[in-house]
């Protein structure tokens, strides 16, 4: 099937930007060629999800609010109470998590399209990402792995912290260039690559 | 010119000079000079003319409660106005201008306002302008005339028209413990905070810690207390768990411990680094607050206590200890308490000449009286200033005997030669952050000030601002108050001991006539404005603030609120803290738009851009926005005209074929055992009854029974549905299930998730539509027995899976393609290649508005938050069956009115295009639409019917079918007659979309 | 104003959606009394204390809180997910 089309379009300029004499603060990338299903459990039935997500990913995570791990190419974390987010570079995990959630379990919606996945890390990227969105990014209160829904402007965004310094920012395709260009224009100050 | 900078001291860099511009004029400084201390050192004393009556006026403070020294800075085109030249650090290439003078500082027209002194009293704006109760000019249209000429006699800085390049930012932030202040205070109750691991932010108002100590004799340690300072404060910055902020200002307390603050990260620099903002704008949610704000010396009013060389005693010693400048060759100080001997003592080691000291007292202690005698200046104890006298600065002042019991005055009056006068009337607690908190500002005897309220949110107050007035309590209160778990160990302080407690003298008013004494200085209210108000009874704290301003300018009265509500209390018979207080408002200190708008400025909102945009704006699509959306509304060609445009893509459509992105329809994946009984539940017919593969339309209503939104649902599995609403209603409708199910239906098994950007739409619009598909779709038949009306088949396009439903909004035959957003711009093309041998036409959003006109099929122009199901001829979709959200109120008399408005169609009867928002009436004649029994919610040309056409809502609706009436827009100007007709204007028996 | 969400955690109100007074009660669904569908719709008190609300977070979780908060404070007491209330629904 042919590639997607990235959302970013001529606003995706690879290269050093801002004050990015002394070398970037930030990275950023757009994660394509990942697939991204959301697994929402019935209230009764989250632990059983977990588990089922576990046999369909071989990542297992507890049922905490926000609990996330970070697996290779694949993660987990939960955003919402029983709502889960997987990601996985391989396309047949749809029909994995198919197999292993009837809908007694819970349901299933695949979101590839709907989202756009871009990674942003580097030294400064709690200073950046602190421009954006009003929640703490320090490692105490947003560990390795944990999820988080939260909202810069009108743009609802879904943030995994994938190690110390960086982080996955899940947002709307249709807001994703909008979004792009203000996290660019956030990261000037301490500078920023786009890979 | 003589020099006025002090042979040494400061924190100045003596070895470098910056060059500036005041009024045109060129100057320089040193790196650590503000404005006010590098133009004192070129001997300038007059920075601005008054409010109202423009008076010369020089500094009075050294910091931010500086009512007097506004200036604006220019740059280029762009001015900032009401800066204050106590706080505005130069650096080279500055530009400022003094405010409020014309045509010069010096030579002032406006100043004949002050002959006219009494006609600007409290008030005079109120009681003059108020206009006559008739006329053309009546009550506020009177002011409204005079405002303009007002304005340009009275005001402050003026803001520019051009638009502001700087950049703004916003930062988040969250802490253990914010402190705030960075003085002896706060930089004890940090360290202690800092030691047990906590997570602190320390904002600093000013370029560097130490705060009092900044202008300090004392020792701490062995050393000044400025290095005592800022060893410690280096010491913290370095520490993981601190960050030192500087330049940052606290602004605003809000609940839930979230605390506001304006860094001023690069508006001391000449030029600054790519992407650095000029200011940040923090917002600081945090545990604990720490609120070590110090305290700002208030002034004692007194005749001609605004003459330029006039300050307050703080100032004087802080202009000479913190930037190493003379205020004055012979310095006078003015005092009820003893923190102006401090003053003196400290300005007397400057090599500063000290005249007299001024104590209202009739007593003063050993230390005062040592001091006087140590320093050489002559003591004058039960003695008042009653006037000044200047040329452009302060000559001399009048001093009279003074009881301090009484009041009054007495003997001769005596003139003291003196070119600058310290004044303190004791010490106001910054309480201003506590008091925004919430709580009523306590009074206390013992130092004549409010302190601060008991906390109803997580915070302490220490150090000066809890009302500790000397370093050795400010240090040890603050050390307690850091932190339960640490006690730093305290430094030791080498200082005189002072008694904290003024005497409660706030004004000296000689009995008969004498200099206007002036309370609030940057609004220009006196002594005797505050006694007018009284008279005219103005007597609550709340009323004298309005009716005087007192305390309304920018620097919120910091130095005028407990002189002017003494002087009430006085006229009043009362106590202080019987007159009341008021509470302090955000924000602290002014603050620009800029920073608070942050990224948000111009392009305020996010874009949303549907997948195949790019290619819309490649084939000259002209687009505009709806919502956040950015939607073609043309596709313009050969240079058409807007209608031109539209009419050829609506004409194409009818005739041929066209297509239409509709990717910006809401789409909401509903799943779940119970999702069909919800359904059935929100929409006003039946969707349990619905076949799998079939898509249905549907109408919900509000609770009260008005309509809300519609749109097709598509069941796409047992339990499994794809409801899209319109384009606007998106988000509302989202939150409108998700209330039910959280709050109304919590036992239903259903999930929603937003699915509108997960899906790419494209309508196949016209009869050979069917033709186009049929070229270009495998796996699955398109045919009428495949694809029936409101069928729904899966197949694929190249390789690409899509999703089809045969609906129509056009009226023609007609087709959504869904298929995944990351293929919506592939799927177009491969639409659009198989269309090219039936002309197929991409068309916009006013084609669309025109095919639905013509059909008279709704939208939310005519689903306006007043209209019913009845109203909009969609009661047949009211199921009988089963209750439904607003089932149980649509049945009210007051829905059901005859009289109500219902939609019909219009067609003009004279050749021209109607007005959406047009008034409908039977009168001809245009008029004051008194007689308005509908108005126009859409119009077009109807490329279908040759003539221009409307949907209205008309009262009586139906019956009137036929009737001749007058469409009138007063606002453009534009009436004519039209027709009304069904709103079923174009195929009424739906034959073409069913073919 | 910040509410702790019992899910996302402390958010500021920015978040949040307000969805109205979490004190009434809607009739039940095939009910025509025109008063008690009156009441429900249009009657709310407006207290000077302590009162129940519905809250979205709309910005996060999207789950539906009840949010008791003093009215003339602003203080917060207690919030919940509408969904573990017992005292929501038709007929409660
Ligand atoms: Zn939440």
């Amino acid at each position: 099937m042919a590639d997607l089309q990235s959302p970013l379009g001529a606003a995706y300029t690879p290269g050093n930007h801002g004050n990015a004499a002394g070398g970037a603060g930030v990275t950023l990338q757009e994660r394509t060629n990942v697939s991204l299903v959301q697994v929402t459990a019935w209230s009764s039935t989250i632990p059983t999800v977990l588990t089922a997500i576990g046999s369909a990913t071989g990542v297992i995570i507890q049922n905490k609010p926000g609990n996330g791990r970070v697996a290779g190419e694949k993660s987990v974390f939960g955003f919402a109470p029983g709502r889960f987010m997987v990601t996985s570079a391989t396309p047949d995990i749809e029909q994995r998590l198919r197999a292993a959630i009837s809908p007694e379990l819970g349901t299933i919606v695949v979101l590839t399209h709907g989202r756009t996945v871009i990674r942003v890390s580097g030294s400064r990227v709690e200073w950046v990402l602190a421009k954006l969105f009003a929640i703490d990014f320090s490692a105490h209160a947003f560990p390795v792995g944990a999820g988080r829904a939260t909202l810069h402007h009108d743009i609802h965004t879904l943030i995994q912290r994938i190690n110390e310094e960086t982080f996955d920012l899940y947002v709307f395709r249709t807001f994703a260039r909008s979004f792009w260009k203000t996290l660019g224009h956030a990261a000037e100050e301490v500078g920023y690559r786009v890979e | 010119m003589t020099s006025w900078r002090l042979p040494q001291g400061g924190r100045i860099d003596r070895a470098k000079s910056i060059g500036f511009t005041f009024d045109d004029k060129a100057y320089s400084g040193h790196p650590g000079d503000t404005l006010a201390s590098a133009l004192l050192a070129n001997g300038i004393t007059l920075f601005g003319r008054s409010f109202k009556y423009h008076r010369p006026r020089g500094l009075l403070a050294a910091g931010s409660d500086e009512p007097n020294a506004l200036v604006t800075i220019i740059s280029g085109d762009v001015r900032e106005p009401n800066v204050r030249a106590t706080e505005l650090e130069i650096y080279d290439g500055l530009v400022v201008r003094s405010q409020n003078r014309f045509p010069s500082l010096e030579y002032d027209f406006m100043a004949v306002n002050q002959l006219a002194g009494p006609l600007l009293s409290a008030g005079f704006y109120y009681k003059t302008f108020m206009g006559p109760a008739i006329g053309p000019l009546r009550s506020t249209r009177f002011w409204m005339f005079c405002e303009r000429f007002i304005r340009r006699a009275a005001g402050l800085g003026k803001a520019g028209t051009a638009a502001d390049p700087d950049r703004y930012e916003r930062m988040n932030a969250f802490c253990d413990v914010l402190v705030v202040g960075s003085g002896p205070a706060g930089l004890i109750a940090a360290e202690a905070a800092a030691a047990t691991g906590a997570r602190i932010i320390i904002a600093e108002e000013r370029p560097v810690a130490g705060g009092a100590l900044l202008a300090s004799s004392e020792t701490i340690d062995g050393r000044p207390p400025a290095v005592w300072a800022r060893e410690k404060a280096e010491a913290l910055a370095s520490l993981p768990n601190v960050r030192f902020l500087t330049r940052t200002s606290v602004w605003g307390y809000y609940d839930g411990n979230v605390l506001t603050a304006v860094e001023h990260v690069s508006d001391h620099k000449p030029n600054r680094t790519i992407g650095q903002p000029r200011q940040r704008h923090w917002v600081i949610r945090t545990g604990k607050t720490i609120l070590a704000t110090g305290a700002f010396e208030r002034p004692i009013v007194f005749p001609g206590n605004d003459c330029p060389g006039v300050m307050l005693a703080d100032a004087v010693r802080r202009f000479a200890m913190e930037y190493g400048v003379g205020t004055g060759k012979n310095v006078t100080f003015f005092t009820n308490n003893d923190s102006a001997y401090d003053a003196a003592r400290t300005l007397a080691l400057t090599g500063t000449n000290i005249t007299a000291i001024i104590d209202v007292r009739s007593d003063v202690s050993g230390t005062c009286t040592n001091i006087a005698k140590a320093i050489g200046a002559e003591l004058l104890v039960g003695y008042a200033v009653t006037g000044t006298h200047a040329g452009k600065s302060l000559s001399s002042v009048t001093v009279q005997h003074f009881n301090a019991q009484t009041g009054r005055l007495s003997g001769a009056p005596r003139e003291i030669k003196t070119d600058c006068l310290g004044v303190s009337g004791g010490w106001s607690p910054a309480i201003h952050l506590a008091s925004q908190a919430g709580g009523k500002p306590e009074w206390d005897e013992d130092l004549q000030a409010f302190l601060a309220p008991e906390p109803n949110q997580n915070w302490v107050v220490t150090g000066s601002a809890a009302g500790y007035m000397d370093t050795i309590s400010v240090l040890s209160d603050a050390a307690t108050k850091g932190s339960a778990k640490t006690r730093p160990v305290l430094p030791q302080v080498e200082a005189p001991m002072f008694d904290s407690s003024p005497a409660p003298i706030f004004e000296i008013e000689p009995a008969g006539k004498s200099q206007k004494a002036f309370v609030d200085f940057q609004h220009d209210v006196t002594a005797s404005d505050i006694r007018l108000a009284y008279r005219e009874g103005f007597h609550s704290v709340e009323h004298l603030k309005r009716y005087t301003t007192l305390g309304m300018a920018t620097d919120q009265g910091k130095t005028s609120n407990v002189p002017g509500l003494a002087i009430m209390a006085d006229v009043r018979g009362i106590s202080i803290p019987a007159a009341g207080t008021t509470r302090f408002r955000a924000p602290f200190t002014p603050v620009s738009m800029g920073v608070i708008a942050g990224e948000r400025y111009g392009d305020l909102r996010p874009h949303r851009l549907t997948p195949m945009h790019d290619w819309h704006i490649a084939n000259g699509a002209k687009t505009y926005e709806a919502g956040l959306w950015h939607r073609p509304m043309i596709y313009r060609s050969h240079g058409e005209t807007v209608e031109q445009a539209y009419t050829r893509e609506a004409r194409a459509v009818r005739e041929s074929v066209g297509i239409v992105d509709v990717s910006t329809l809401g789409k909401i994946d509903i799943q779940g055992p119970d999702a069909a009984e919800f359904l059935d539940r929100i929409y006003t017919n039946m969707f349990s009854t619905l076949p799998v593969g079939k898509a249905r339309y549907g109408l919900m209503l509000r609770e009260d029974g008005i309509a809300f939104d519609d749109g097709t649902t598509w069941r796409l599995g047992e339990t499994q549905f794809l409801m899209t609403t319109t384009t606007a209603n998106a988000g509302p409708v989202m939150q409108h299930l998700e209330y039910y199910l959280d709050c109304v239906w919590p036992d239903l098994r259903v999930h929603l998730t937003s699915v509108t950007d997960v899906w790419a739409g494209a309508a196949l619009s016209g009869p050979k539509s069917r033709a186009v598909l049929e070229t270009c779709v495998t796996g699955t038949k398109v045919d009428n027995n495949a694809l029936p009306f409101m069928g729904i088949v899966q197949g694929h396009i190249g390789d690409i899976p899509v999703m089809i439903c045969r609906l129509s909004f056009s009226g023609e035959l007609a087709y959504e393609i869904y298929s995944g957003a990351g293929h919506g711009t592939q799927v177009w093309e491969a639409l659009i290649a198989a269309g090219k041998q039936f002309n197929i036409v991409p068309y916009g959003l006013e084609a669309l508005g025109t095919l639905r006109i013509e059909k008279g099929h709704v939208t939310g122009a005519e689903i306006d938050g007043r209209t019913t199901a009845h109203d909009l001829h969609l009661d047949w979709m009211l199921s009988k069956k089963k209750p439904f959200i607003g089932s149980a109120m649509i049945d009210r008399a007051g829905l059901k009115n005859e009289h109500r408005l219902s939609l019909v169609g219009l067609i003009s009867l004279d050749n021209q295009s109607i007005n959406g928002g047009s008034h409908i009436v039977s009168d001809k004649a245009p008029r004051e639409p008194a007689d308005s029994f509908g108005h126009v919610t859409a119009a077009c040309y109807s490329p279908a019917l040759g003539k221009y056409v409307a949907l209205a809502l008309v009262k009586h609706g139906t019956s009137m079918i036929g009737k001749r009436v007058f469409a009138t827009d007063l606002l453009r100007d534009k009436h004519g007659a039209v027709e009304i007709v069904s709103h079923h204007m174009f195929d009424k028996d739906g034959s073409r979309m069913h073919g | 104003m910040i509410i702790k969400c019992p899910y996302c955690g402390p958010r500021d109100v920015i978040e949040y959606t307000y969805q109205g007074d979490a004190t009434r009660t809607r009739p039940d669904a095939a009910s025509t009394d025109q008063n008690l569908w009156n009441a429900y719709i249009y009657d709310r008190t407006n207290p000077a204390k302590s009162h129940r609300e519905f809250w979205l977070h709309s910005g996060g979780c999207r789950q539906h809180l009840i949010v008791t908060r003093d009215m003339s404070t602003h203080m917060i007491s207690s919030v919940a997910f509408s969904r573990d209330n017992k005292n929501v629904g038709d007929q409660r």
